[in-house]
């Protein structure tokens, strides 16, 4: 009888991980794939909704995820998980029969928690722990221009591995926040069920009252805090991908899955190694070296699961202002008379260089129409400088990334 | 007195006669001068007919009149710059009679009189050297010289050569190849027979209006001056127009990068800091260029308004404007480190026309065309690496719509305005004009037009040149 079900669970399980895997490597022409596996998570879809305070279309998956774990407990990890089944493995080869961690509190669900009154106050900043997110970035270990690059893209499910190889099952059942999100919704609706009100009761005694609005709390303090503080602001930011939510609850809402650097054909959004501080720790940022930010594509954008990238036709993201070009006169050939050179005036998809005959000065040099350059990098791409390009894409002055 | 108009006329025909005949004796006397040592003082005067233009009802009338012929020639190529002396040499390697009119005193146009050194662009993404032929051959030239080329075979660097010895080098090439040069005799008319076709050219000089026939008339005048007068379709472009300059005793090593930082006031801005929008500040310093093959001397690069080449008061107030700024520009250079005793070795002879005329050639060579890496049958040669890719420039570009016997070359040839910005460099003028060179022997050898040239056959001379087509 348990055989019997166990069969056909393991077939789901296994064809579910095949598709995850043919999804994020991606292997589907329709870039939405990532996006929409991705927000099958109900944590990701959850915390992301309440932070941004919309909710998209992709997050229904989500919160369809979210009803049926609320009466089928764990169904996701049973069913779905494609993390899970890797690490079940592990712990099933591994070498760790104790579980020194029984006694351990679940803390998947304070993590879940906090994230929650964290989206609360506009910073979800434990998203990345999402185990379908790091699934999803150990693919991108495929584009990885430097070893470095590859090592961290698949640092996450490395780490999740050799837990399970040295202790067991821990991750799954305390440390997964994905995990704990499901005990936090069946708890809620069994407690909801028995006496109307969350309480300890309920037999797997997931949360007591008290310690649940002490975490509430706490997320709050640090999604108000954190957008504040870690991150570069202002002028020092690093360049994001278009579509990019405000720089201060960027780093927050992104998952790390890597889907953007996956898909970028240019291959020029690329983990950002401590450019905006340790909290912005591997979200994605903008570097133009030989390629640039393509006029003719939206790729990024329509694979982000959480709207850290928020979903921009090709015609708004045209219009997205990632940067603005300025001209470092000192490098400049023209600037300083060396050389003919219109590179990044040919380069430019918007007409928005040209070279300018200063009659006062009697000198000619780059200009730049701030209102026609989204900084799409193709004119630093195209600088022929040696080294440290003449024109580069600078973040705007502005704090807020805006559309214009 | 029909008598003695009947007189006149016949006087003046003999005596049209008597040009003619000493027209094409020129060549005989002024070498046979050249073994008798001429004596200084008073000469006695030829005579001649002449016919000035008259003013009448405000209106100026030029007579008709029968020209001299100075030379009857195989190829004619009009222009001594990079594009002429290319097609002037590979033309006369085919052993044809070839004839090379250049409107300056020296050879090597813009190269050398407008001190436009640098050598650029020459390779492609994998700085493998793309364009070779004869001007690799003037660059080993200037290799042999002293201060002659500087960066050399140092991809993607790019040579600079020195004006002077580049002169020196294509002076030396034309003489050894037993070419006829005409020097300060400027193009202004093109000479077509009953059917339309070309069949020379007129030319001004001290030695006054004479023409040139000439089986194939190569236009490498840079702004298509014989295809014009023939009338060629052709489009009229304009673009900036600057005036290069070279200033002496300049100890500046390295102009760019970290050791550039310039005071600006109190704040100092270096490689890193966020650029202002708006007008650069060094500029106001006083730029000092780049460094050129003559040690301690930078060329100094100057993009120019932009201005109507054609049109000759325009481009006299620049030339003048243009000297009083370098002059200005040398005295501010003058306040910076290294350049305290910096001079004006000189500025260039020739303004920086970069384009004036654009033909309608068989195929319009277009930007569309280079991105795309568009391969062509009749593939004459490649461009380096710059705005575009390596992109491989063909036959037809060179040759007119339906002007016959006449073959672009250089700056003025068939492409839109965008890519005519790559084609009119250096190293591509050499590749434009040596095909035309070869092709215009070639017409003539095969007893066929320049349009009809087996461009199998002017590919095979090409790679025995040393032409790169791959």
């Amino acid at each position: 009888m348990i055989a019997g079900r166990r069969l056909p669970r393991r077939m789901a399980r296994l064809s579910v991980f095949v598709a995850a895997s043919a999804l994020f490597w991606p292997a589907l022409p329709w870039a939405g794939a990532l996006k929409f596996a991705l927000l099958t998570s109900p944590f990701v879809a959850i915390c992301s909704s309440v932070s941004l305070r919309h909710v998209g279309i992709g997050a229904a998956a989500g919160f369809a995820v979210a009803l049926v774990v609320m009466f089928r407990r764990r169904w996701f990890c049973r069913y779905i998980c494609p993390t899970g089944l890797l690490l079940e493995g592990a712990a099933r080869i591994g070498f760790a029969k104790t579980s020194w961690w029984a006694k351990c509190p679940p803390l998947g669900g304070y993590a879940a928690l906090l994230t929650f009154f964290g989206a609360i106050a506009g910073y979800p900043f434990l998203l990345w722990m999402d185990p379908l997110a790091i699934f999803s970035n150990f693919f991108t270990i495929r584009t990885a221009g430097t070893i470095l690059s590859g090592f961290l893209a698949g640092l996450g499910l490395g780490i999740l591995l050799l837990l399970s190889l040295t202790s067991g099952t821990f991750w799954c059942t305390r440390l997964c926040p994905l995990g704990g999100i499901q005990d936090l919704l069946a708890s809620a609706i069994s407690g909801l069920r028995k006496t109307g009100v969350v309480t300890a009761e309920s037999k797997k005694k997931i949360m007591p009252m008290r310690r649940a609005l002490l975490l509430g709390a706490a997320g709050i303090g640090i999604g108000l805090l954190a957008g504040r503080t870690g991150a570069a602001r202002g002028e020092n930011a690093p360049l994001r991908p278009p579509g990019a939510v405000a720089e201060d609850v960027f780093a927050g809402l992104c998952t790390r899955c890597g889907n953007c650097i996956r898909v970028c054909p240019s291959k020029i959004i690329l983990p950002d190694l401590g450019q905006a501080g340790a909290l912005g720790f591997l979200a994605p940022v903008i570097s133009y070296e030989e390629k640039y930010c393509l006029e003719d594509c939206n790729d990024c954008v329509k694979v982000c699961p959480s709207g850290a990238l928020q979903p921009l036709e090709l015609e708004q993201k045209r219009r997205y202002v990632i940067g603005e070009a300025l001209v470092d006169g000192a490098l400049c050939f023209v600037t300083l008379a060396q050389k003919d050179c219109d590179a990044c005036v040919a380069a430019c998809p918007f007409d928005a260089v040209r070279i300018h005959w200063d009659e006062d000065l009697y000198a000619a040099y780059p200009l730049i129409d701030a209102n026609r350059c989204n900084g799409c990098g193709a004119c630093e791409a195209a600088c022929p400088v040696d080294g440290y390009k003449a024109i580069r894409v600078w973040k705007p002055a502005t704090d807020y990334a805006e559309l214009r | 007195m029909p008598n003695e108009v009947t007189r006149r006329e016949l006087m003046r025909s003999i005596t049209a006669g008597g040009l003619f005949l000493a027209g094409t004796m020129t060549p005989l006397s002024s070498a046979l001068a050249q073994t008798r040592e001429a004596v200084r003082g008073p000469q006695k005067q030829t005579p001649v007919t002449r016919a000035p233009a008259t003013l009448a009802n405000e209106k100026v009338a030029q007579p008709a009149r029968e020209l001299s012929i100075l030379r009857k020639t195989g190829v004619l190529v009009v222009g001594g710059g990079p594009a002429g002396t290319a097609a002037a040499l590979s033309a006369r390697r085919l052993g044809v009679d070839v004839t090379l009119v250049e409107r300056y005193g020296y050879l090597g146009g813009l190269a050398t009189g407008g001190l436009v050194l640098a050598i650029f662009p020459l390779y492609d993404k994998n700085n493998r050297q793309v364009i070779l032929g004869i001007g690799e051959e003037m660059m080993q030239r200037l290799d042999k010289i002293k201060f002659g080329i500087i960066e050399r075979g140092k991809a993607p660097v790019y040579p600079t050569v020195d004006a002077e010895a580049f002169k020196y080098v294509l002076a030396e090439m034309i003489l050894e190849a037993d070419i006829h040069p005409y020097l300060n005799c400027w193009g202004v008319d093109a000479i077509i027979d009953a059917q339309g076709a070309v069949s020379g050219a007129v030319f001004e000089s001290k030695s006054g209006r004479q023409a040139i026939i000439a089986d194939v008339v190569v236009d490498a005048s840079g702004d298509g001056d014989i295809y014009a007068a023939a009338g060629a379709p052709f489009e009229k472009v304009i673009d900036s127009i600057g005036l290069v300059s070279r200033i002496g005793n300049v100890d500046i090593e390295d102009l760019s990068g970290e050791n550039f930082e310039h005071q600006t006031g109190t704040r100092t801005q270096s490689k890193g800091a966020r650029p202002t929008r708006g007008a650069p500040i060094p500029v106001l310093q006083g730029n000092v260029g780049s460094p050129t093959p003559a040690p301690g001397v930078n060329w100094l690069n100057m993009k120019g308004p932009v201005a109507d080449a054609l049109d000759v008061a325009e481009v006299s107030m620049l030339e003048l404007r243009h000297r009083r700024a370098l002059w200005n520009n040398l005295e501010r250079a003058r306040k910076r480190p290294g350049a305290e005793n910096a001079f004006m070795a000189e500025t260039a002879p020739q303004m920086g026309v970069r384009l004036s005329r654009l033909l309608d050639g068989v195929r319009k060579l277009t930007m569309k065309d280079a991105k795309a890496g568009t391969k062509f049958k009749d593939v004459i040669g490649y461009s380096g690496d710059y705005v575009t890719p390596a992109f491989q420039i063909p036959y037809s570009c060179l040759v007119p719509s339906k002007l016959e016997n006449l073959l672009a070359a250089g700056r003025c040839v068939s492409a839109d305005f965008e890519l005519a910005d790559t084609l009119r460099l250096i190293p591509i003028c050499w590749v434009t004009g040596q095909a035309a060179g070869i092709a215009a022997a070639i017409s003539i050898q095969d007893k066929c037009k320049p349009r009809q040239v087996d461009v199998a056959k002017l590919q095979r001379i090409l790679r025995q040149q040393g032409a790169y087509l791959e």
